[in-house]
């Protein structure tokens, strides 16, 4: 277990976190953008 | 401040300056190319379209990124690893040039030539003159000299500083070569066991198949080869031009080696609608392929966090306030920024083409092409381009000037713009099915190709665009090297306070070396072997 002075404290990210969300979301909209026009096409 | 060494100089300013010779020459074979796609000019008869392309694409994607590549990674290990090169390192990366550019001159003359227009990728069963293919090889031993220098001096270092990290450009420098010295094997065995000997005759036919997997093994790999040079800038430079820190020198190095791992045995992705290879290593030549997101994302995750954390250091509130402080007026901040916002869509177009499915809608489409206009000439071409605002000055003994730093950030805006135009018209007719690497051509005007025209004629205005951008870059590298003398310090950031040690296990090189080669193995031998078994041998054809 750490000591009490061992422990650092964490950056606020919280713009980060917000930014690989925003992200993760246009890769799966474009992913499921193109893949709905290939059932389209079939 | 200690100036750059003088010797290392002259090798580093030599690649810079062959990289952009080739990049203009490679510009004007690009501007000609889409003008005679979209149908608005006809060129005089002796010149082809398929020699332009050809030209266009080893030039800049051959060319011009390997001279760069190996001109900015001599620069770090020499600025990083004892400032100045060892006397071999020097040596080997002088011969390195000379080979390569002996090789570069032969290709280009064979092109013009009109005996190679086998497009880059050298696809058999289009045969080109046998010296197309050995000035290539040259180009590859070359970059491997240029690869040993950077490891001997890496080596001595690790040597003389027994039980320290070494510096985070230099071990970044050390992985690409690697990668790259992987990856050229394939690329080099299609060239001297297949290629040649068939194009010189000595044998009849060529295993497609085969030269096409080796062919790719190389090509996937060699997509991060552009790549990772431009990562080196985002992870250790950017941190110091903005005037913040490296959110973490661990992620740095594990994104590294995750790209090593997994950007080599995943070549079946470009060959998804091949015939001749089972679907099963299709499918798992995918999954290892989707592996690289992973180092991707940790990519943009430390950008966004180190651009966070300086921002909030300097009063930044609320989720988004650090944006605003941003050094948005800095073209050695705002070119490779603009990079890394292009490679969002790049990347996301990435995942397109590697899934199975979608490579049917988008395969062999100008899509691809879009897509690797966005990611090797978007991406990594800006953040070269931001590279030279600082690189030159510093190498050189000069600064950049207020006037050089504006029309900086002009020709990136142009270059953006050109690129909305010619890359977004490429992605969005290639979903309507137009070819890639045709010329100007109606179908015998079937409403469906009369529909892609106005797109292909938005290509050339972008096309043109860019070509404005091609010039003024020259021009800028013109300004730089007469810009007033001064020191320029040559950008290295250091890591944040708040980020772990280091473990050593990321400098265990045979360890992660064992890991790519077991990778490879597995990946590859079994379709291989199933090839060589299967062979359907095909003769050679000039299609052009």
């Amino acid at each position: 277990m750490p000591k009490p002075e061992d422990k650092k404290e964490e950056p606020a990210l919280k713009g980060t976190f917000a930014s690989v969300m925003l992200l993760g979301a246009f890769i799966i909209l474009t992913w499921i953008g193109v893949f709905a026009l290939f059932m389209a096409r079939n | 401040m200690k100036s750059f060494d003088r010797s290392d100089s002259k090798l580093v300013l030599a690649h810079v300056l062959f990289a952009f010779a080739a990049l203009f020459i490679g510009g004007v074979a690009g501007l000609l190319q889409s003008m005679v796609k979209s149908g608005s000019i006809e060129l005089p008869a002796n010149i082809g379209y398929y020699e332009l392309l050809t030209a266009h694409g080893v030039l800049m994607a051959l060319i011009f990124t390997t001279y760069f590549i190996v001109g900015f990674l001599y620069s770090g290990v020499s600025h990083t690893l004892g400032g100045k090169l060892l006397p071999v390192s020097r040596k080997l990366g002088w011969y390195g040039y000379a080979l390569m550019s002996v090789g570069t001159v032969m290709g280009v003359i064979v092109i013009l030539l009109g005996k190679a227009s086998v497009l880059y990728t050298f696809y058999a069963p289009m045969k080109a003159s046998p010296w197309f293919y050995i000035a290539l090889a040259l180009v590859v031993v070359g970059s491997w000299l240029s690869g040993f220098g950077i490891f001997y001096q890496y080596i001595r270092w690790k040597k003389g500083n027994k039980g320290k990290l070494s510096p985070l450009f230099a071990y970044m420098s050390v992985v690409t070569m690697l990668l790259w010295q992987i990856c050229t094997i394939g690329v080099a065995i299609e060239v001297v066991v297949q290629l040649i000997p068939w194009s010189f005759g000595w044998v009849d036919t060529v295993n497609v198949v085969l030269s096409r997997t080796l062919f790719w093994y190389f090509g996937h790999p060699l997509v991060y080869f552009w790549l990772l040079p431009a990562y080196i800038c985002w992870y250790v430079v950017i941190p110091k031009v903005i005037g913040g820190k490296i959110f973490s020198d661990s992620l740095a190095r594990l994104s590294f080696m995750l790209f090593l791992l997994f950007s080599i045995p995943v070549g079946f992705h470009h060959q998804l609608m091949e015939p001749g290879i089972s679907p099963f290593w299709k499918y798992l030549q995918v999954v290892l392929t989707f592996m690289v997101i992973i180092p991707s994302l940790m990519t943009a995750f430390s950008m966004f966090a180190t651009f966070e954390l300086y921002g909030r250091s300097k009063g930044a509130k609320g989720t988004f306030g650090w944006v605003k402080k941003l050094p948005w007026k800095d073209v050695r901040f705002f070119a490779p920024f603009m990079g890394m916002l292009i490679f969002i869509p790049a990347g996301a177009g990435g995942i397109i083409n590697a899934s199975n499915q979608m490579n049917a809608v988008v395969h062999n489409t100008l899509w691809v092409t879009g897509h690797f206009h966005i990611t090797v000439a978007t991406s990594v071409a800006l953040t070269f381009f931001g590279i030279l605002y600082w690189l030159i000055p510093a190498i050189t003994g000069r600064v950049l000037t207020p006037r050089m730093n504006k029309l900086g950030m002009i020709q990136t805006i142009i270059w953006c713009v050109g690129m909305f135009f010619m890359s977004g018209a490429m992605h969005i007719v290639g979903l309507f099915g137009s070819p890639r690497r045709t010329a100007y051509n109606t179908y015998n005007d079937h409403p469906d190709a009369v529909l892609w025209m106005p797109y292909h004629v938005a290509m050339a205005i972008g096309g043109s665009i860019l070509f404005i951008g091609v010039i003024l870059i020259v021009y800028n590298i013109i300004g730089l090297l007469r810009a007033p003398r001064g020191e320029t310090e040559y950008p290295i950031g250091e890591v944040s306070e708040a980020s772990e040690k280091t473990p050593a296990f990321l400098e265990r090189w045979g360890l992660w070396i064992g890991i790519a080669v077991a990778l490879i193995v597995f990946a590859y031998t079994l379709p291989l072997v199933d090839m060589i078994m299967n062979n359907v041998p095909s003769p050679g054809y000039v299609t052009w």
